[in-house]
C-alpha cells in the first residue's frame, strides 16, 4: 500500500517539476524572441510615407520583395546556391565526421584544428583570402596561365560554382562539429551486428550509421538552407562581381540606398522565411516524431568501437589532410603572406622584398585591451546562456513534455532575423523599456543570445534525440526528480553536444560584426569594431595580422577548453 | 540647374575663400568662456562617427581633451546608414545619447525629423557656402574626391584613360571594377555625377554605351576596390578615393589616381543633436574640428580638409590646389537623388 501511494507521487511530483520547468522557460524565451518578433511582423506591413508624411499599413513590402526586378531569376539563384551550399557543408561535414569518430584513420586532430581555426577567424577574411587565392590574379590561375601560355583563367570564381563551394565549405566545420557529436555516441552495436551479418563497409555506413545521423543531418540541412538564403557576404563577394544577384544582395542595396535604411523589405523577406521555418519545422517535427528509433545511448553499456578501413584508413587520412589544406592552410597561409605586405599583393619574387612584421607591430602597439575583455565577457556570456537555455529547452521539446513544441518553436524563430533588423528590434526594445541595459555590453549579450539559441538548440536537439528515455525512467522509478534526472543523467550524456554548441557560440560571437557595430555604444566597443576600422580603412593587411592572431587566440582558448571538458564529460560517462 | 551649384572649379573655391562670405547663413556663434565653463561641468561629449578611430577619432580626440581638460570625449564608429539608425531610434524614444555626429548623408534624415541643432561655429565663415548648410545645420568637416585608380604594372603610366570617352574604349572591357553598394564611391556615384555633368540624355547615352564595358560589381567598400586593383585583379578602378592612392602608392604599391574630370566630391560634414545631453561640450568639439587647430589633426591623418587655409598633406588632391574640376553633392542632393541612380545603375549594370 505504501509502496504504491509513493511510487505514484514521485512521478506526479516530478511531472509537476518538468511543467515549472517548461513555463519558466517559456517565459524566458518569449522574452527573448518575441518583442522582435512584433517588431519583424509590425516593419514588414508598414510603410515609411514621404517624410513629414505619417505612416500607414499596407501590403507594399511583400509587393515590392515578390514583384522585384527579375524576382524569378533571383529566387532560383537563392534556392540552389541554398541548397547547394547545404549539401556540400553537409557532406563535407559528414564525411569528416565519420572518419574522425567512428574509424581508425590517422591525424584524426586536424580535422579538429581545421574546424575550430576557421570558426574563429572573421568571415570577410577567410572569403577575401579565398578570393585571393582563386582570384584572376590569384596564385591557382596564375601557374595556370604560365603552364600554358593562356591568357584566360582556369577557376572562374566568380560563378555560382564558386558561392556555392565558398558558402558550403564556410558552413562545413559546423555540420562537422554537429555531425560528430551525433555519431560519438551512436550505439556502434548495430553497426557491428551489421557487419558480422555480413554488410560490407559501405552497406553498413548506408543502411545504419546514416540513417542512425538522419535527425541531426535533417535539422543541419535546415540551419544551412535558411542560413544561406539570408546570406549576405559570400552572394555579395563573390557572386555580385560575376552579376549573379540572389535575394539578399538585391534586397539590401535597395534597402541601403536611402539613410536610414529601409526596413521594410528585409522584414517582409524574413517575415516570408518565417513562413518557410514554420513550414520546415512542421515536416522536421514529422519526421522526428519516431525519435526512439535513433536513441542510441540507452541502458545498456555500449562503448564505441571503430571501424577498422585496413588500407582504406590512408586514404581516409588524405581526406582530412585534404579537408586541412583547402580549409585552413591555403587561406590562412594567404593570410600570413598579407599580414606580412604593405599592401595586397600577388605571391610573386617582386613582392618578396616587401615582406616585414611591420603590421603585426602596429597591431601590437595599439590599444585593444579594453576591446578583448569587452569580447571575451559578451562571448562567454552568451555562449553560456544559450547552452543553458537550449539544454532545457531541448530537453522538454524532444521529451515531448507539455509545451515542449512551443519551446521548440520559440528557440528556432530567430533563424529568420537578418542582422540589421534584430538590432534594430533590440535597440527599440531596450529604449522603450525602463532597463538600464542600453548602451552597455548587456544588450549585445541580449541580442547574440537571441542569434545564437537556434545553433545551440541544434546542438543539444541532436545530442537529445540519441538519449533514450529508458535511463531517465529507470532513474524516475528510482525516485529521481526531474531536476536530478537532468543533472545526474542528461547533462553529463549530452555533455560532448553541449561543449561543442559552447565552442561553436563562443567563436560566432567573438567575431560577428553587424550587431556589435549597430548595438556597441560609447562605453561597450568590442574587437568587432576593430576590425571593423581596419576594414573600411584599407588596412587589409593590418587587419590580416589582427584576424591571424585573434584566431590563434581563439583557437587556442577553445582548444584547452574542448578538451577539459571532453576529459570531464568522459570521467562523468564512465570511460576515461 | 541646381547642379551648378555643386560644381566646383579651383577658381572658384579660392574666390569664396578671399571674398564672399556666408551672408544667408544663421548668424555663427563665438565659443565664450561660459560655453567652455558650462562644457566643463558636462564634463564629456559623446560623437558618433564614421570616420576611422585608430586613425582620426583618437588623435582629434586626444587633442581636444588637452586642450580642455577636464572634457573627455566619447565615440562610436558605424556607417553612415547605421549611425543615422541609431540616433533616430534613440531620438524618437526620447533618449538621444549622442551629442555630436558626422556622415556624408547622415544628417538629411535627422534634420528632416528635427533632431538637429540650427549651429555653425565662428570658425566656419571663412568656408566656402559649398561647405555648409545655408539653413545652418552642418558644417563640413572634410571632402571625399572619387575618380579612378589603375594599377601602374598592368597600365603603364601615360597610357591611362584620362577622359570619360577614354573609358569606352573596348580595351578596358572587363578589366575595370567599382564597388556596386548603393554610394557616391561607387557604381551609383559614377551613374550621378555623369548625370549631373552631361544632362539627362546625353548622360544616359553614355551610360548605356558604358554598360557594354561589363565593369565589375564589388560589393565592398571603395578602399577595398582600390586593394584588387592594386593586387592585380582588376586593371582600372572606379570612383576610389584619390587620398588612398596616395596613402598606398607612398607604401609602394603599383597605383596612382587619375584626375579625371569632373570627379565626384562628397562632404562629410558634420551636426550638434538638438537635444544633446551635453550641448555645450557639443559646440566646444564641433568648433575645434572646424578651426585650423582641428583641421591640422585631419590633415596630418591623409584627410582632405575642408577649410581652405589647411591644404591637404599631398596639395594636389584637392581641387583647388591640384587644379581639377570636382562636381559635388551635399548630403540633400545625395540623399535626394541616390534611389534614382541606383534605379539606372540596376538596370544598366546590375
Amino acid at each position: 500500500m505504501t509502496f504504491s501511494a509513493e511510487s505514484q507521487s514521485r512521478p506526479r511530483s516530478s511531472a509537476r517539476q518538468t511543467t515549472w520547468i517548461a513555463a519558466l522557460l517559456i517565459v524566458v524565451l518569449a522574452a527573448l524572441v518575441v518583442p522582435p518578433l512584433i517588431f519583424l511582423l509590425q516593419g514588414s506591413v508598414l510603410i515609411a510615407g514621404a517624410p513629414n508624411e505619417a505612416t500607414h499599413w499596407g501590403l507594399e513590402n511583400f509587393q515590392n520583395v515578390l514583384g522585384g526586378r527579375r524576382f524569378v531569376a533571383t529566387t532560383l539563384n537563392s534556392l540552389s546556391f541554398a541548397a547547394g551550399s547545404a549539401a556540400i557543408a553537409l557532406v563535407v561535414g559528414w564525411i569528416m565526421a565519420w572518419i574522425v569518430e567512428r574509424t581508425n584513420a590517422p591525424l584524426k586532430g586536424l580535422a579538429y584544428v581545421t574546424a575550430i581555426i576557421s570558426l574563429g577567424t572573421p568571415y570577410i577574411l577567410y572569403v577575401s583570402a579565398w578570393l585571393l587565392v582563386f582570384g584572376k590574379a590569384g596564385p591557382v590561375n596564375q601557374l595556370y596561365r604560365t603552364l600554358t601560355g593562356a591568357s584566360d583563367v582556369l577557376i572562374n570564381i566568380y560563378s555560382m560554382p564558386g558561392m556555392v563551394l565558398v558558402e558550403g565549405f564556410l558552413w562545413s566545420p559546423l555540420a562537422f562539429l554537429l555531425v560528430g557529436a551525433t555519431l560519438r555516441n551512436a550505439n556502434p552495436e548495430l553497426e557491428e551486428a551489421a557487419r558480422v551479418s555480413g554488410a560490407g563497409v559501405w552497406a553498413t555506413i548506408r543502411r545504419i550509421t546514416m540513417r542512425l545521423s538522419l535527425p541531426a543531418i535533417m535539422a543541419l540541412s535546415m540551419l544551412v538552407f535558411i542560413r544561406a538564403i539570408e546570406a549576405f557576404e559570400v552572394p555579395a563577394l563573390v557572386g555580385l562581381p560575376g552579376r549573379i544577384s540572389v535575394l539578399t544582395t538585391d534586397i539590401y542595396t535597395n534597402m541601403m540606398a536611402r539613410a536610414p535604411p529601409d526596413l521594410g523589405g528585409s522584414s517582409a523577406l524574413s517575415v516570408l522565411m518565417l513562413l518557410l521555418v514554420l513550414v520546415l519545422l512542421y515536416v522536421y517535427a514529422g519526421l522526428s516524431r519516431h525519435a526512439e528509433r535513433f536513441a542510441t545511448i540507452t541502458g545498456k553499456g555500449f562503448r564505441p568501437r571503430p571501424f577498422d578501413l585496413g588500407r582504406l584508413r590512408y586514404v581516409a587520412a588524405a581526406i582530412l589532410a585534404v579537408d586541412f589544406v583547402l580549409l585552413l592552410m591555403v587561406p590562412m597561409l594567404m593570410l600570413a603572406w598579407i599580414s606580412l605586405l604593405p599592401f595586397f599583393a600577388p605571391v610573386s619574387a617582386a613582392s618578396f622584398k616587401l615582406i616585414s612584421l611591420a603590421n603585426y607591430r602596429t597591431v601590437l602597439a595599439s590599444d585593444h585591451v579594453e576591446l578583448m575583455i569587452n569580447t571575451m565577457l559578451v562571448a562567454v556570456a552568451t555562449a553560456t546562456i544559450a547552452v543553458a537555455l537550449t539544454f532545457l529547452a531541448a530537453w522538454l521539446a524532444v521529451r515531448r513534455a507539455p509545451g515542449g513544441w512551443l519551446v521548440e518553436r520559440l528557440a528556432t524563430i530567430p533563424l529568420v532575423f537578418p542582422g540589421l533588423v534584430l538590432g534594430v528590434a533590440v535597440m527599440q526594445v531596450f529604449l522603450r523599456l525602463p532597463i538600464p541595459l542600453y548602451g552597455t555590453i548587456g544588450i549585445l549579450i541580449w541580442a547574440f543570445v537571441i542569434n545564437y539559441l537556434p545553433y545551440g538548440m541544434r546542438y543539444s536537439s541532436s545530442g537529445m534525440l540519441q538519449i533514450h528515455r529508458e535511463l531517465e525512467e529507470a532513474a524516475a522509478v528510482c525516485g529521481a526528480s526531474a531536476l536530478t534526472r537532468l543533472r545526474r543523467i542528461v547533462a553529463p550524456l549530452l555533455a560532448p553536444a553541449l561543449v561543442a554548441g559552447w565552442l561553436f557560440i563562443f567563436l560566432m560571437a567573438t567575431r560577428v560584426l553587424s550587431l556589435a557595430i549597430l548595438l556597441a555604444g560609447p562605453r561597450s566597443q568590442t574587437m568587432a569594431v576593430a576590425m571593423f576600422d581596419l576594414c573600411g580603412n584599407g588596412q587589409g593587411t593590418e587587419l590580416a595580422a589582427l584576424g591571424l592572431m585573434w584566431s590563434m587566440l581563439m583557437a587556442l582558448i577553445s582548444v584547452v577548453f574542448y578538451f577539459m571538458a571532453r576529459r570531464s564529460a568522459a570521467g562523468a560517462m564512465g570511460r576515461a | 540647374m541646381g547642379g551648378r551649384r555643386w560644381t566646383i572649379a579651383g577658381a572658384t573655391a579660392v574666390a569664396a575663400l578671399l571674398g564672399c562670405g556666408p551672408a544667408h547663413v544663421t548668424a555663427a556663434y563665438a565659443i565664450d568662456a561660459a560655453v567652455i565653463a558650462a562644457a566643463k561641468k558636462e564634463g564629456e561629449v559623446v560623437w558618433y562617427s564614421t570616420q576611422i578611430i585608430n586613425q582620426l577619432v583618437r588623435p582629434v580626440a586626444a587633442a581636444f581633451e588637452k586642450k580642455y581638460p577636464g572634457i573627455k570625449v566619447r565615440y562610436t564608429r558605424a556607417n553612415a546608414n547605421e549611425v543615422a539608425v541609431k540616433i533616430l531610434n534613440e531620438s524618437r524614444a526620447g533618449r538621444p545619447q549622442s551629442d555630436v555626429f558626422d556622415g556624408t548623408s547622415t544628417v538629411v534624415p535627422l534634420k528632416q525629423e528635427g533632431y538637429v541643432l540650427q549651429w555653425q561655429p565662428d570658425a566656419a565663415k571663412a568656408y566656402p557656402d559649398l561647405y555648409k548648410d545655408p539653413e545652418g545645420y552642418w558644417v563640413t568637416s572634410n571632402l571625399y574626391i572619387n575618380t579612378p585608380g589603375y594599377n601602374t604594372s598592368l597600365v603603364p603610366q601615360g597610357t591611362q584613360p584620362r577622359t570619360y570617352e577614354d573609358l569606352l574604349d573596348p580595351k578596358w572591357r572587363g578589366k575595370m571594377a567599382w564597388n556596386a553598394l548603393p554610394s557616391a564611391s561607387g557604381g551609383v556615384g559614377f551613374v550621378g555625377t555623369v548625370l549631373a555633368e552631361m544632362g539627362e540624355p546625353k548622360g544616359m547615352a553614355y551610360l548605356r554605351a558604358f554598360s557594354k564595358q561589363r565593369v565589375a560589381n564589388v560589393a565592398a567598400a571603395a578602399r577595398e576596390v582600390l586593394d584588387q586593383v592594386i593586387a592585380g585583379e582588376y586593371a582600372i578602378g572606379l570612383q576610389i578615393f584619390n587620398h588612398h592612392a596616395v596613402i598606398s602608392a607612398k607604401k609602394g604599391a603599383p597605383v596612382d589616381w587619375i584626375k579625371m574630370e569632373p570627379a565626384t566630391g562628397t562632404l562629410s560634414v558634420i551636426a550638434i543633436h538638438k537635444n544633446a545631453p551635453h550641448p555645450n561640450a557639443a559646440k566646444l568639439l564641433v568648433d575645434f574640428i572646424i578651426s585650423k587647430e582641428g583641421q591640422e589633426i585631419y590633415r596630418d591623418a591623409d584627410y582632405l580638409t575642408a577649410d581652405p587655409a589647411v591644404p591637404a598633406r599631398d596639395p594636389t588632391l584637392k581641387p583647388e590646389d591640384g587644379h581639377f574640376r570636382v562636381r559635388f553633392f551635399p548630403p540633400e542632393a545625395i540623399e535626394d537623388n541616390l534611389p534614382k541612380w541606383k534605379q539606372i545603375f540596376d538596370d544598366l549594370f546590375g
